[in-house]
């Protein structure tokens, strides 16, 4: 068996103590509250701000990336109508 | 004896200093990002093409000898290279070296044009057809259809909606079906504390940061580990391959289809409805029981991805006289990649997919 130096059995070692409570803290319910009220919030706010930076470059009549993603809808749904119709002609 | 001890220590340190100037080099080297793993590299073919969904045929430079051809379905949320991740190393070579036929199906990177794509779309439209095409291609009336994970979900699913579809044999490998038997976001997901639009973003999928993250909590000081292993074996030119490749592809994920993913956390998550036998898809119910072909249940007893209380309950819900186990003292990817899997895994499901199978003509 191929030695192990002395700081990789330190690290086992610590890492032997620390995994298990650090996955059972992942696996509690408060953590699990957390992250749930964690990406809620993220998503608030991240929508927040784009709604911000948008208002702030219409202002100086520039797309913004919302705009962008308003086109990118509107040719999915274009395609997803493809798609449809293409089905809907092999049946 | 002093003089041997000496020798000894010269030795240790010309290793070590060797070892040091390797280190250095190939830290540089990871750190500028200059060597990325190839990954993927078996020569193969597309043939047949739906969508973003593609089904490869894998070319068999050595001779193919035995039918029916193997259909892997992969999952929906990572990127099939997993199965050939680099030469030597390669799930895909491993089969093909035994004189299979192997394709792939490959369900591409979902963006916002698929984001309604349900399991329907999966099951029902895409499988069958490549399924069809894999058969057309080799020449063959059946196929031996062989699930990864999530891929495995599907194939039960659309071998249970279409149990006329020409599957002669079934593998599935680390595929959950009791759903109750997973933990983290799952579980989360499973209690009502996550709502599956909370995890949706603009393009109306699962993002990759999510489903990776999600990963990532089911083992949070995994990846502290992973990197104390690359420092250790940062001198060694075929370890740092092997772990850019894996580490590549860990941090690899594609989005999910936000209408398939809603159902699967309605359906298999919070309802558990492949135990209870309740799914019910388009207006038609989900019967597992109306799969009689032979079928592999391959479990890793380490898996924290798909535990083995997530998979173990299938063999009692297929309706297969032969459903086989194999069990092994693997992780989630163990089973596909690396030497246990070189070893072991796939050793097992081939010579399990070549006893049910037949010589082709001529060998």
């Amino acid at each position: 068996m191929p030695e192990r130096p002395l700081w990789r059995q330190v690290f086992d070692a610590v890492d032997r103590r620390v995994a298990g409570p650090v996955e059972a803290g992942a696996r509690s319910d408060v953590f699990a509250d957390a992250l749930a009220l964690a990406w809620r919030v993220q998503r608030r706010l991240r929508r927040e701000a784009e709604r911000q930076s948008a208002r702030a470059l219409h202002l100086l009549n520039l797309p913004a990336a919302a705009d962008v993603r308003r086109l990118s809808r509107q040719v999915a749904a274009l395609q997803r109508e493809v798609r449809e119709l293409s089905r809907e002609r092999e049946r | 004896m002093p003089s041997l001890a000496a020798s000894d220590l010269r030795e240790r340190v010309e290793r070590d200093v060797r070892r040091a100037l390797l280190r250095g080099r190939n830290g540089l080297r990871y750190a500028a990002g200059t060597s990325r793993a190839k990954v993927g590299q078996t020569p193969k073919d597309v043939v047949w093409r739906r969508h973003k969904a593609e089904l490869w045929r894998y070319r068999n430079e050595a001779e193919v000898r035995f039918t029916p051809p193997v259909v892997v379905v992969h999952s929906l949320v990572s990127r099939s290279y997993v199965l050939d991740l680099h030469p030597g190393n390669s799930a895909i070579a491993f089969l093909l070296g035994q004189g299979l036929d192997v394709f792939l199906l490959d369900w591409g990177v979902a963006d916002e044009a698929d984001s309604g794509n349900t399991l329907e779309t999966y099951v029902d439209e895409y499988l069958p057809a490549a399924i069809a095409t894999a058969c057309e291609a080799a020449g063959t009336e059946e196929v031996t259809l062989l699930g990864y994970c999530f891929g495995g979900v599907l194939a039960l699913i659309g071998l249970a909606r279409h149990p006329e579809l020409p599957v002669r044999n079934l593998v599935l490998m680390a595929t959950p079906v009791d759903f109750a038997g997973m933990s983290g976001v799952t579980a989360l997901a499973r209690e009502g504390r996550l709502d599956p639009d909370d995890v949706l973003d603009d393009t109306g999928n699962v993002p990759p940061e999510a489903v990776e993250g999600a990963f990532r909590l089911l083992k949070p000081t995994a990846e502290a580990a992973q990197y104390a292993n690359l420092w250790q074996n940062l001198w060694n030119d075929a370890y740092i391959e092997g772990y850019q490749a894996m580490a590549q592809w860990t941090r690899d994920h594609v989005p999910f289809a936000g209408a398939a993913f809603r159902q699967t956390v309605e359906h298999l998550v919070r309802g558990n409805e492949l135990v209870t036998g309740d799914l019910v898809l388009s207006g038609r119910r989900v019967d597992l029981g109306v799969i009689t072909c032979p079928v592999l249940n391959v479990m890793a007893e380490k898996d924290h991805i798909v535990p083995l209380p997530a998979a173990e309950p299938l063999i009692r819900l297929v309706g297969s006289d032969e459903a086989d186990e194999l069990r092994l003292r693997a992780g989630h990817v163990g089973l596909v990649a690396g030497r246990s899997a070189a070893k072991v895994t796939l050793p097992g499901i081939a010579d399990w997919i070549k006893a049910d199978s037949e010589p082709t003509e001529g060998t």
